[in-house]
């Protein structure tokens, strides 16, 4: 299940049904399908679910499937948003991954340290560019 | 005591206002610096301006002392945030949030939030009289 359908979860949710797994992606804008299908990302023959709603609420989550889930992502723009997202998949749902976006890298370092599985694009772009740069000098 | 209020709207403004009449030493906290300056004109100095999930800006707030925090923000998932922050990473010892969403009375409990008011679930309680046999 993935939580926000931007250029990065529509990206998760096409490789992943590609690859063979059974994908929900959810989006409290409907555009943001529409939008992805445009970028040429979810296409036609896209066979995951596309749910409209807001990945932290409980009533939307469970309409979704969460309880069937084995794996949860969140990447909305909102990094208050994913953490909460995340905290509802692992703790009430039980969800066994869950990998959260936080893009403030404070509030990675936070809720890393509260076992939170965080990835920081913040960072780790951070860190990937210096590295390219320095190969290349 | 010392209480820290997330969110300036107008829950917050009243909030405050009638925790200092009654005595209380509060630090209001508002995000959008418009909205900050109004404030500081009603309630003074209380009113500081910044996010009130960062722990580098809670750290200024003096959050150490806290007796209580209450996140009273629209937004259900920055007052979750807040008070998670302020519970396990300054150890505030009572945390309350605002609840927009009714559902997540019960999802902030499991989440380490002391206590979760829904103005919702208040409202249909009053509508709803007690139910006698």
């Amino acid at each position: 299940m993935i939580i926000g359908c931007g250029r990065v979860g529509s990206q998760i949710a096409a490789n992943m049904d590609r690859a063979g797994h059974e994908v929900v992606i959810v989006d409290r804008d409907p555009n943001a399908f529409s939008r992805a299908s445009t970028r040429g990302v979810l296409t036609r023959d896209f066979r995951g679910d596309q749910v409209v709603g807001n990945g932290t609420d409980v009533d939307v989550l469970r309409r979704a499937g969460i309880e069937k889930a084995d794996g949860f992502v969140a990447v909305t723009e909102g990094d208050n948003r994913n953490i909460m997202a995340s905290q509802i998949a692992k703790h009430v749902f039980k969800v066994p991954h869950v990998v959260t976006r936080i893009y403030d890298p404070e509030r990675a370092e936070t809720y890393e340290k509260l076992g939170v599985h965080t990835i920081c694009p913040t960072i780790e772009g951070a860190k990937h560019i210096e590295r390219v740069l320095m190969e290349r000098t | 005591m010392y209480v820290i209020v997330v969110g300036g709207g107008t829950v917050g403004y009243y909030l405050s206002r009638d925790l200092v009449e009654r005595g209380h030493e509060v630090t209001l906290i508002e995000k959008e610096a418009r909205r900050a300056d109004w404030l500081e004109t009603q309630l003074g100095s209380i009113v500081m301006r910044g996010d009130g999930c960062e722990v580098r800006f809670l750290a200024q707030t003096g959050i150490e002392r806290a007796d209580a925090m209450l996140a009273v923000t629209a937004d259900d998932e920055d007052n979750l945030i807040a008070l998670q922050v302020a519970k396990r990473h300054f150890r505030v010892k009572k945390t309350i949030a605002r609840v927009n969403n009714p559902t997540n009375v019960e999802i902030f409990k499991m989440l380490g939030v002391d206590e979760a008011v829904s103005a919702t679930e208040v409202l249909l309680a009053a509508l709803e009289p007690p139910i006698t046999t």
